[in-house]
């Protein structure tokens, strides 16, 4: 696939999802307003009830920072719900016209999934500089150019992760008559493994260890603990290669489910 | 009355049979609520690790709560979830003239026509979650307040139910539902944590106009600490004020659905 190519259907996805506004917004500043104050109350309570100064290493500021984090990060990482367009290509029988797109379909779902980021990334600004005029810096959180930089790349590296992690799944829709149900699983598991409910480092040691294991960790935890500072460049380092060596496997399962699945698609659809 | 439950009976036979056509699915969702089920509770899990209590609440209360919370959501998927997901489909495909041309009421069918099958197996391992939950729960609670407890969980479903179709309704006027849909399930959130842990004013915000900490913490609050009659006429008049509103919105919506496609 051209590099021009991939850039127009970039822009075309996110002219397509700009186009209900009302809904676009509305979805976005509920969730984030939801989000917070359910985090902030939650850890002002769990905070007042243990009386302790820090949790699993985080002060009551530095743990409802890692929430603000995690919830507009977030969003990046995820990018807008795909709606298992995999599945939905090989249920309608529309996944024969990519078959003869002179494009890899993987790389093309890609960029439709890029250009779906373009919006999350205008929420992403408008929410930050709503929220962080209100919010105090933990004297021990050194926000700089290079944990900025450093958490943009995890936080790209992420999105790719997430995006090839739910590939394997929806390919069980060749065989499978729906597999909304195994994305939304890999959602649940990514959103509590990876660090989206909960800091990782409040999960017992050997359930650590274990995660360290998988995929999920790069996907929020580990970018939002680039830019609080509390990953050191060497850690970072081998973070980013931990999550570009689990989607490179992620790719490779995903193109052989494809594969396999290919073989027995139709093309007639549901 | 008696025709309105043969209906019902006719919903029933055949979304049990449109599930049984796609096993699979049928299964795979058993799965994803189970594995929904077992990180909330292992979430309450982590949390107590470190502290003790939380919204004056312990471990073993957490658990009675958030498996309360379990019913309610699988009560919800399985007889309203289905058909008020399609509810903005319908408006914005026109479809919904099909039910206003029906000789019954058109909430009554929208509303419960289709019947979750996979989600009712579900609705199963949350009752077992939740006797699992009484049953290891250290203090005496007695037959007469487990009852009202269960009693007030299915008025707590009952308010949810109405709040989604609140969230729901301005379809008919916006012409994309996706947003607000997506927020009420945003705002659920609040239920699914303890109502002490809120203060203020979103605390009477939460108890009243957008009433998401009553549905499962005042049932469990009756159970721990005794049905109090403040208690109790609080949530009937939220349930009853969120009534009238859902009919009267119903009604100046039905007035202004204008059946044009987008």
């Amino acid at each position: 696939m051209t590099a021009r190519l991939f850039l127009h259907i970039v822009s075309l996805e996110t002219r397509k999802l700009m186009a209900y506004r009302v809904g676009f917004w509305l979805q976005a500043v509920g969730a984030a307003v939801a989000q917070l104050l359910v985090a902030y109350y939650l850890w002002q309570a769990v905070f007042d009830s243990a009386g302790s100064a820090t949790i699993g290493g985080y002060s009551r500021q530095e743990m409802i920072l890692y929430y603000v984090l995690v919830i507009l990060l977030g969003r990046i990482v995820r990018g807008q719900e795909r709606e298992s367009t995999l599945a939905r290509d090989v249920y309608e029988g529309s996944l024969s016209r990519y078959l003869v797109y002179p494009a890899d379909y993987l790389a093309f779902k890609y960029a439709e999934h890029l250009g779906n980021l373009a919006p999350q990334a205008i929420q992403l600004l408008v929410l930050g500089c709503a929220v962080f005029p209100f919010l105090e810096l933990p004297a021990a959180v050194g926000i700089g150019l290079a944990s900025v930089a450093m958490c943009a790349a995890a936080v790209l590296a992420a999105n790719l992760l997430n995006f090839l992690l739910s590939y394997p799944v929806e390919g069980v829709a060749f065989w499978a008559e729906n597999v909304w149900s195994l994305n939304v699983m890999v959602r649940l598991a990514s959103s509590l493994l990876g660090g989206q409910v909960l800091p990782l480092a409040l999960f017992p040691d050997w359930a650590q260890s274990a995660l360290a294991w998988s995929p999920f960790p790069w996907l929020f935890d580990f970018p939002v603990n680039v830019l609080l500072g509390r990953v050191p460049p060497h850690e970072w380092a081998l973070g980013m290669a931990a999550c570009l060596l689990w989607s490179a496997v992620l790719n490779a399962l995903g193109r052989a489910v494809w594969r396999r699945g290919s073989l027995v698609y139709s093309g007639v659809g549901m | 009355m008696q025709r309105y439950l043969r209906l019902y009976a006719h919903f029933l036979r055949f979304s049990f049979s449109r599930a049984m056509e796609f096993r699979l699915d049928f299964c795979f969702r058993i799965v994803m609520d189970s594995m929904f089920y077992g990180l909330q509770l292992a979430f309450f899990a982590v949390l107590y690790r470190h502290t003790a209590l939380l919204g004056g609440w312990t471990l073993d209360q957490s658990y009675v709560f958030v498996c309360g919370y379990f019913i309610i959501d699988a009560i919800h998927m399985t007889v309203f979830s289905n058909n008020l997901w399609w509810f903005p489909i319908f408006v914005n495909r026109g479809d919904l003239d099909y039910y206003l041309v029906r000789p019954v009421s058109t909430l009554f069918f929208m509303s419960l026509r289709d019947f979750a099958a996979n989600s009712f197996v579900n609705l199963l391992i949350a009752a077992a979650l939740l006797v699992w939950s009484l049953a290891r729960f250290p203090g005496p609670l007695g037959a007469g307040r487990i009852a009202v407890y269960l009693a007030l969980l299915l008025l707590g479903t009952f308010l949810y139910y109405l709040l989604n179709l609140l969230f729901l309704l301005p379809v008919i006027w916006t012409q994309t539902g996706r947003g607000l849909d997506e927020m009420f399930f945003h705002f659920a959130r609040f239920a699914e944590r303890p109502d002490q842990i809120y203060r203020g004013w979103l605390r009477r915000m939460l108890v009243s106009l957008l009433p998401f900490a009553l549905i499962v913490s005042y049932p469990a609050h009756a159970l721990f600490d005794g049905l109090t009659p403040e208690t109790l006429l609080h949530m009937i008049g939220v349930v009853a004020a969120a009534f009238l509103l859902v009919l009267a919105v119903w009604r100046r919506a039905l007035a202004s659905y204008s059946s044009a496609s987008s």
